[in-house]
């Protein structure tokens, strides 16, 4: 298994007359399994910006914020192998699968 | 290119206990109300509160587009199982639909098709066979080798008796692993009946099956000259 590293939740400056505002996208942060991934695609279609197959058709990341959070978790919980895991960047605590 | 699936809300509204093996539900959606799906393609289920899914071929065909059929085998008696066992008349089941690229790629009736099938695999390519079938009536050449461990777990075969009988483009090719002394036709597994059929090189060919299955049936067609590039198969199985 080679996961790709957790990456903090992303958060964006947003400049709002003159003040910055820092506005949180998402706090949850997924990773591809590689050895589990079928290339079933599923998560791809349900969570297109966040996902990709690569050419070797197999999943990866390719934005942590492309999608919501819900999208993300549905897209995991659609993954027929479990191949993609759901890590609160918040607490910590793995969202999916569940431990 | 496939429509991107959707959470949908669906009601059980029949389950039809085929043989010990297999049972057939239907479902009626209830939001949206209707599905634009391709024959092949799967819906992938939530089957319990924590969020695990599973994913099941839809057998219907397109046409009937408010509903939805799946077709199961029993056995594993796995959490997917038990979640539909467990549904009464009228439950709603969310779903995510719909799902999967295991769809025909050419719709030149002239391209013949082999569905190969084992055991429940057969749902996604009997969707596949119904709906040619509807699209194209006797001018695609389509062929269906399904694979069953007993003679007992063979099911819809009226139905595809009659379409045989009615249409010299389709051949069955029932193949029964651990079959009775009179069993009239193909024995042992689904691949041991593919090296004695003729294979059409110029088909395009679709597996569903288990894994090992698949690989088994993409060997034995790739050693009969089927380029690779013709033959597809449903991954999740």
């Amino acid at each position: 298994m080679t996961p790709q590293p957790n990456t903090p939740a992303v958060t964006t400056p947003n400049t709002m007359t003159g003040a910055v505002v820092e506005k949180q996208i998402g706090k949850y942060n997924v990773v591809v399994d590689r050895s589990k991934c079928i290339s079933a695609a599923s998560c791809v279609a349900i969570a297109p910006k966040v996902f990709e197959l690569d050419e070797e058709s197999l999943a990866v990341v390719i934005s942590q914020d492309g999608n919501d959070d819900d999208t993300k978790l549905l897209a995991a919980q659609s993954c027929p192998t479990a191949a993609i895991i759901v890590t609160d960047t918040e607490s910590g605590e793995q969202v999916w699968p569940p431990k | 290119m496939p429509n991107p699936p959707q959470v949908m809300t669906a009601r059980l509204s029949e389950r039809e206990v085929l043989n010990a093996k297999f049972t057939q539900y239907r479902f009626e959606l209830v939001l949206p109300t209707k599905i634009h799906f391709q024959s092949g393609q799967y819906v992938s289920m939530s089957v319990d509160p924590a969020g695990h899914r599973r994913s099941f071929s839809i057998s219907s065909t397109p046409e009937n587009d408010h509903g939805f059929d799946l077709f199961i085998d029993v056995e594993p008696h796995g959490m997917g199982v038990q979640y539909l066992e467990n549904l009464q008349f009228g439950d709603t089941v969310s779903v995510l639909a719909p799902m999967g690229q295991f769809v025909v790629q050419s719709e030149d009736p002239t391209v013949p098709l082999v569905f190969v099938a084992s055991g429940s695999g057969v749902a996604p390519l009997r969707s596949m066979l119904y709906d040619q079938l509807q699209k194209h009536g006797e001018n695609r050449k389509m062929t269906l080798f399904w694979g069953l461990r007993h003679e007992a777990d063979m099911c819809w075969t009226d139905d595809l008796k009659s379409i045989v009988a009615s249409h010299p483009n389709i051949t069955f090719h029932p193949t029964i692993s651990r079959a009775m002394d009179e069993w009239p036709l193909c024995r042992g597994r689904v691949t041991d009946c593919l090296t004695v059929h003729e294979v059409d090189v110029t088909a395009e060919y679709y597996i569903c099956g288990n894994q090992q299955m698949i690989l088994d049936t993409i060997a034995v067609l790739v050693a009969r000259g089927v380029p690779e590039g013709k033959i597809f198969h449903e991954k999740f199985y």
